[in-house]
């Protein structure tokens, strides 16, 4: 208010000084907003779940909900394949100026943080895939004889699915069950009072959820309705939750 | 195996802090730096550029990497200070249900703490105040644990690093109620 009215006075005393002294003024404001541009935060840090998502910040959620639930989930494909190209990209960048004898040291001192940045996100990629491997490979038969799980894996997964159920099947008939009778040389009875010979995910194991927003009630073992406000955190079994895993409304903790 | 047996129940402190490493903190940089694209970012793809001594958001940790390397100054968020956590110890030890904290408050806190000490003011009183928190909403837990049964337990304001502490046993403790409900139903 001040500048303002001295500019007005200015104005009317001297016309001809006028256009200098704005542009002096003008400067001067412009020194501190520049410096405002950098120092904005977006939010505060307590809020940062209220931002969306980047394509990394979904692998992450993924990538939990995939080592806690005990079922496999759905192949996310496209956000991998998009990450994927991203640390390319990154690391072909990376060797162009490494190769580069010209770079200063601070544009080495940018190169090792991008590097650390695609170590990290590297770390991240390979535990999401070794933890679906290590799904697979365990529900491998179940994986086979259920079309609808099929859906959840990508072509690759599928076949890796395929090969190790007939590697180990192989294996057990070489090595034990050719000579057992034929009655017992199944690999898929299902006899009364005892655990099916498939293994298969415990969807009843409990799980720690937190609602990503408002959620539709859903039905609790015990005949109640659960309804889950975001930022809602809960531990109930992994079937109560399955749809809402699904679609996204949930993530686990 | 694909998965080690120690990652196939629950997932680590360390795992926790790489997924905590990802928010974003406030440094002052010693250092003058381009704007630098990052894979991991929100804002027209890059972080920066750096220009003492005006603030600049980055990931933690990079300002963990640029402080490690005497680069930069981090500005610990508001909640990591003696006021704020005294607040919160105060109505943590008066009411029964837990106070709202970031989500992931002691992983951050742990980093900050470890790095970058000397940029938080009365260091050691916040380490004591995090402790006394941690012990009370511990007991909290405990108490939790009496309240479970085979459906649900709502478990509002608990934080990442104290549910995953939890996790196992309380895992276990509602399969086993789960199966004991169900035997009489499936006979």
């Amino acid at each position: 208010m001040d500048i303002d009215d001295d500019d007005f006075f200015t104005n009317l005393d001297r016309p001809g000084r006028a256009a200098n002294n704005n542009t002096f003024q003008e400067r001067l404001r412009q020194a501190p907003r520049d410096d405002d541009g950098a120092e904005i935060p977006d939010a505060p840090p307590f809020m940062l779940e209220e931002e969306e998502e980047t394509p990394l910040q979904q692998l992450i959620r993924h990538w939990m909900n995939e080592r806690h639930s005990p079922d496999i989930l759905l192949n996310e494909g496209e956000l991998l394949a998009g990450l994927l190209d991203h640390i390319r990209s990154q690391s072909e960048t990376v060797q162009l100026l490494r190769t580069d004898p010209t770079s200063s040291e601070e544009e080495h001192f940018r190169i090792m943080l991008v590097q650390t940045e695609v170590e990290r996100v590297k770390f991240i990629v390979r535990s999401y895939l070794r933890t679906r491997l290590f799904k697979i490979e365990k529900f491998a038969r179940y994986i086979m004889t259920n079309p609808e799980v099929q859906q959840r894996l990508s072509e690759s997964e599928v076949e890796h699915a395929r090969r190790f159920a007939r590697l180990t099947d192989q294996h057990f008939y070489h090595s034990v069950l050719q000579s057992l009778p034929e009655t017992q040389q199944t690999l898929d009875d299902q006899p009364p009072f005892v655990p099916s010979m498939v293994t298969e995910p415990d969807k009843a194991r409990a799980v720690f959820v937190l609602a990503r927003q408002d959620c539709p009630p859903v039905r609790l073992p015990d005949g109640t309705a659960l309804d889950m406000r975001k930022g809602h955190i809960s531990l109930t079994p992994y079937s109560v939750v399955e749809q809402l895993i699904a679609r996204g409304e949930v993530e686990l903790v | 195996m694909a998965l080690p047996q120690s990652l196939r129940t629950s997932v680590t402190p360390l795992e926790l802090e790489l997924i905590a490493s990802e928010h974003l903190v406030e440094i002052v940089p010693l250092i003058t730096m381009e704007k630098t694209a990052f894979i991991s970012v929100r804002i027209e793809g890059a972080y920066g550029p750096l220009r003492p001594p005006a603030k600049c958001r980055v990931p933690l940790w990079m300002a963990t990497n640029l402080k490690l390397k005497k680069k930069c100054h981090i500005v610990p968020p508001e909640w990591l200070s003696v006021d704020f956590l005294q607040e919160r110890l105060t109505r943590e030890t008066s009411r029964p249900e837990f106070s709202k904290l970031p989500f992931r408050f002691a992983e951050i806190a742990k980093v900050i703490l470890d790095v970058a000490s000397d940029d938080v003011q009365n260091a050691d009183k916040i380490k004591s105040l995090l402790k006394d928190l941690r012990e009370a909403r511990q007991a909290k837990s405990r108490d939790g644990l009496q309240k479970l049964d085979h459906s649900e337990l709502s478990l509002p304001n608990l934080c990442s690093m104290e549910i995953n502490e939890i996790r196992p046993f309380f895992i276990q403790a509602m399969g086993i109620l789960t199966q004991l409900v169900r035997e009489p139903s499936a006979e």
